[in-house]
């Protein structure tokens, strides 16, 4: 009983809207743009024309992911086990702020940091002439760390909050170096917060439209890209259901893979630290 | 240490501060910076179509918030019970309304109603014939709020139930013991243990409904959201108003997480569960 | 959500939780019921149902609601002739600004957009027609618009099979503009700007995300039709755009903040930015290309299903009343095909080569083709070019 409007929800919302889209994608553009019925997998066949946004996409999201846990784990480290007891709730605040604010408005304030009367135009006064910046792969990446960095600080944050301090200490009074500490006993810690952040924010860049929308100029493209394009330009409702299809059996396929390399419970536990 | 985190703290903030300080441009176009003016905000806060938009999120957001809790708090509930492929074939809804990329909802929700509606409405004209403006199922604040509150649902079922495995049973086993009718052993045990995790389950949903711009861009129809509305300012080109509409939502989302914070901390003290 | 309101909490929560619960028992029960059936998609009822809304809604005063949205392209409008329209006829203007006329037709595909008032340009009207997603104007309701003064090549595309859908708005042309103190070569052609996009300007190019436009003269590099659908042909444009594809700048439909920057120093472009960027930056100067490429006029219509339609009129008749619409292209700079506008116009615009160009150099032109805009192929290479 209690499931009644979840089951409903999942039903028209989840599995119908896939079901149709799977559907679609083995038809046909109708003439003037839209779905005409038809049983045929010349979709598939076409995905190749947008290998690129896939490639873009496949590349992106993980190397974006990265980078936000090589920037955000020294930075939750701090948070969490450096940061005086009094400032900590402070300072976390400051970081979920960001979080919670739109985040269309934090991606759009870097195309004038990024801009031709931007960073380009402090080089200038240091000699670099016609530096660009906006619109290139770099400027798309920096808008992921940026948009996502407190994604992924905030999980690693929780995971090593709850890490014993006690333990550093039996580890350093036994004789191990920092660096052994660190790889040995800390870093094992926070793998759940590790791969919780990194899972939400590779979700999120798989799918990831504005970013490169605002800051690529169309010319660094995804597949979020491209399915806009194909649905809001060229309207071709089957080739944008077959990418849809398509983009989403490959995320199944990449986050099962690595949750089962890191672990399948740990991972689904950790999901909810959030 | 410290300096690195300073400069993290730089690279969260610079970005807004501009925004904020470009608000007050004076000149007509925004990629010179003249001080000081406050003139667009008062254009800004005339504007009709920016105040429905923001009114159109609150109601969606808070809908979608309202919704998402209640319906993915009962079947939190309800999966203790529940086992075998019934339980697996949930646990695999849930997990892919997770993951599904928002892009990929947006579309698929927005494909599968025009169909819906293309079948529904004729036999809705012919059922209800009416003189000009017919009866007609159309995109609007339902379809966002549906879609919405699918991925939200899944995001509380996933922390309530986190909570409810790690809850304490033999309290809720005494409660039975006692004789206690299971709904004064929900309203008396259960609800009270989880509803930090309730808690958090609304005001993330509400977030990301307020938020959110890609599946709304797809299923809004006629109706403007803020976000939408920042993104069709954004494509209007980049003048001091768009940077005074930036940071008037700033300001609103500003405003909402302090509120969530303070009535967060006057229910439950110890309720913050992301942070 | 059920509990009450905790006292210390600031009067701005309450007030939203106050409302959103009041909102709640007034409606969400029918909603509710309808959407978990999957039959209730909220209707424009719902909008009437909003408590929230009162307020604004109550400030109108004039007949014809208190607002219009209009859908049309960037730099298009004069911000100051909506002004005056929202104080003397009470309804606010909504501008939602598009790169191409696709995307248009797409958002009017997928149903519901809200328009009042869009601006299809004359190629694509029989398509709408077709689709069933324009409506025919009734002109007693436009008493500014007369026949007699406009063009006469301007207006026809407007009328599909004896009906009038559409009544002109501007019309003008398709070139490139330059910045001459970066690109200092003298460009007269469109070889010379594809070719020039690819060397001493790479990096520095922008086109718009615009099939006709970006397909059409890349086309012209061969010295094919604009508006050609001949696969062999289309395949060789396809070839230069990819060739092209990273050198550029920027795909994008709105280009003058980047020209403006100094971001980009050459890009295809329209009649009126070419004039709005001159008359800023002196040293931007547009360019028709020599081959030919494209001459176009746009209209003001009403989509099927406008929510607003005695304001739809009421501001079509309002911006084509000649005086209003000379301060229009005052701002704007894009020529208008109707006499009693021009008259109105300084010297300094009616004798401007950006928007009058030279006859041999109009003679080259073509007017855009209806075949273009649901040509599968030519969709598909743009996409193919994007994507690349």
């Amino acid at each position: 009983m209690l499931l009644l409007p979840t089951t409903l929800w999942f039903l028209l919302l989840l599995v119908m809207p896939l079901v149709v889209i799977a559907v679609y994608s083995l038809g046909e553009r109708a003439p003037a743009g839209g779905y005409q019925p038809a049983l045929t997998l010349a979709q598939y066949a076409n995905l190749l024309a947008r290998l690129k946004a896939f490639t873009n996409t496949l590349t992106l999201a993980p190397l974006g992911t990265v980078i936000c846990i090589v920037i955000a784990y020294p930075f939750a480290y701090y948070l969490a086990v450096k940061a005086g007891r009094g400032a900590k709730p402070f300072l976390l605040t400051l970081v979920i702020i960001p979080f919670w604010t739109s985040f269309l408005i934090r991606t759009y304030a870097w195309i004038y940091i990024l801009g031709g009367q931007g960073i380009p135009r402090l080089l200038e006064m240091i000699g670099i002439e016609d530096y660009r910046l906006i619109y290139t792969p770099t400027a798309v990446l920096i808008g992921i760390v940026y948009g996502y960095l407190p994604l992924m600080v905030l999980p690693i944050y929780v995971s090593l909050e709850k890490l014993d301090k006690s333990l550093l200490e039996v580890s350093s009074d036994l004789g191990a170096n920092p660096v052994r500490t660190f790889f040995q006993v800390t870093l094992p810690l926070s793998a759940p917060g590790l791969v919780t952040g990194s899972l939400l924010v590779f979700i999120l860049l798989m799918g990831e439209y504005l970013i490169p929308a605002l800051l690529g100029g169309g010319k660094v493209y995804f597949v979020g890209n491209a399915l806009v394009d194909l649905f809001l330009q060229s309207r071709n409702w089957p080739f944008g259901s077959a990418v849809a299809i398509t983009l989403v059996g490959i995320m199944l396929a990449a986050i099962t893979l690595y949750l089962t390399l890191v672990g399948r419970d740990r991972g689904r536990q950790d999901v909810s630290v959030l | 240490m410290r300096l690195y985190a300073a400069a993290v703290y730089l690279f969260l903030y610079g970005p807004i501060a501009l925004i904020v300080l470009f608000s007050f441009n004076a000149g007509r176009h925004a990629a010179s910076f003249e001080c000081c003016a406050t003139s667009w905000y008062s254009l800004t806060f005339n504007n009709t179509f920016l105040i429905e938009a923001l009114l159109n999120s609150l109601l969606i957001a808070g809908t979608t918030a309202v919704l998402a809790t209640i319906m993915g708090t009962m079947a939190s509930l309800a999966l203790q019970r529940v086992k075998g492929v019934l339980r697996l074939v949930f646990d695999a809804l849930t997990y892919i309304a997770i993951i599904i990329p928002g892009i990929v909802i947006g579309i698929a929700t927005l494909v599968a109603l025009v169909t819906v509606f293309d079948i529904l409405n004729p036999l809705i004209a012919k059922l209800w014939p009416s003189d000009g403006n017919a009866m007609a199922l159309g995109l609007g604040y339902g379809s966002v709020i549906a879609a919405h509150t699918l991925f939200t649902m899944a995001l509380v079922i996933i922390i309530v139930r986190a909570r409810i495995q790690g809850m304490d049973r033999s309290l809720i086993e005494a409660s039975a013991d006692l004789y206690a009718t299971p709904w004064a052993t929900f309203r008396q045990v259960t609800f009270p243990q989880i509803f930090p995790a309730v808690m958090s389950g609304f005001l993330l949903s509400f977030t990301f409904s307020f938020d959110d711009f890609i599946i709304a861009f797809f299923v809004a129809g006629p109706k403007t959201t803020l976000p939408i509305y920042v993104f069709a300012s954004i494509r209007r080109g980049i003048t001091p108003e768009t940077n005074v509409i930036a940071t008037t939502v700033l300001a609103v989302s500003l405003t909402l997480l302090i509120t969530a914070q303070f009535l967060l901390r006057s229910r439950a003290p110890k309720a913050g569960g992301k942070g | 959500m059920s509990r009450k309101n905790d006292d210390t909490a600031p009067i701005s929560a309450k007030k939203f939780m106050d409302e959103l619960w009041r909102y709640k028992q007034g409606s969400v029960s029918r909603r509710h019921f309808l959407s978990v059936t999957g039959l209730g998609m909220a209707t424009a009822a719902m909008a009437g149902a909003m408590p929230m809304l009162a307020v604004s809604r109550s400030a109108y005063a004039g007949s014809i609601g208190d607002r219009v949205s209009m859908a049309t392209w960037p730099n298009y409008f004069n911000p100051a002739n909506f002004e005056t329209f929202k104080k003397d006829f009470g309804a606010e203007v909504q501008v939602s600004v598009f790169g191409s006329n696709e995307e248009m037709l797409a958002k009017l595909q997928a149903g519901g957009t809200g328009w009042d008032v869009f601006v299809p340009t004359n190629y694509t009207i029989s398509t709408y027609v077709e689709l069933d997603l324009i409506q025919p104007l009734d002109l007693s309701r436009l008493p500014n618009f007369a026949e007699k003064y406009y063009t006469k090549r301007f207006i026809e595309p407007g009328t599909v099979d004896g009906k009038v859908y559409a009544v002109p708005k501007n019309w003008g042309t398709t070139g490139f503009v330059l910045n001459r103190k970066k690109v200092t070569s003298n460009p007269t052609t469109w070889k010379e700007f594809w070719d020039l996009s690819k060397t001493s300007a790479t990096g520095r190019v922008m086109v718009h995300d615009y099939q006709l436009t970006t397909i059409g003269n890349a086309l012209k590099y061969f010295g094919y039709s604009f508006n050609s659908v001949d696969p062999k042909e289309l395949a060789d444009a396809e070839k230069l755009l990819l060739d092209v594809k990273p050198h550029l700048f920027a795909i994008n439909s709105d280009y003058q903040p980047s020209m403006r920057s100094g971001d980009a120093w050459m890009s295809v472009a329209w009649t009126g930015d070419g004039l709005q960027l001159n008359r800023d930056i002196p040293e931007i100067d547009y360019v028709l290309g020599k081959e030919g490429g494209e001459l176009w006029s746009d209209f003001y219509a009403i989509p099927k299903g406008a929510p607003h339609l005695d304001a739809a009129y009421a501001f079509i008749n309002f911006l084509i009343d000649p005086e209003i619409n000379a301060k229009e292209v005052s701002v704007h700079g894009y020529p208008v095909p109707d006499t009693r506008t021009t008259e109105l116009l300084p010297k300094e615009m009616t004798q401007n080569p950006i928007m009058y160009p030279a006859k041999e150099l109009l003679d080259a032109l073509e007017f855009g083709a209806a075949v273009t805009l649901t040509d599968p192929l030519r969709a598909e290479i743009m996409a193919r070019f994007k994507a690349a």
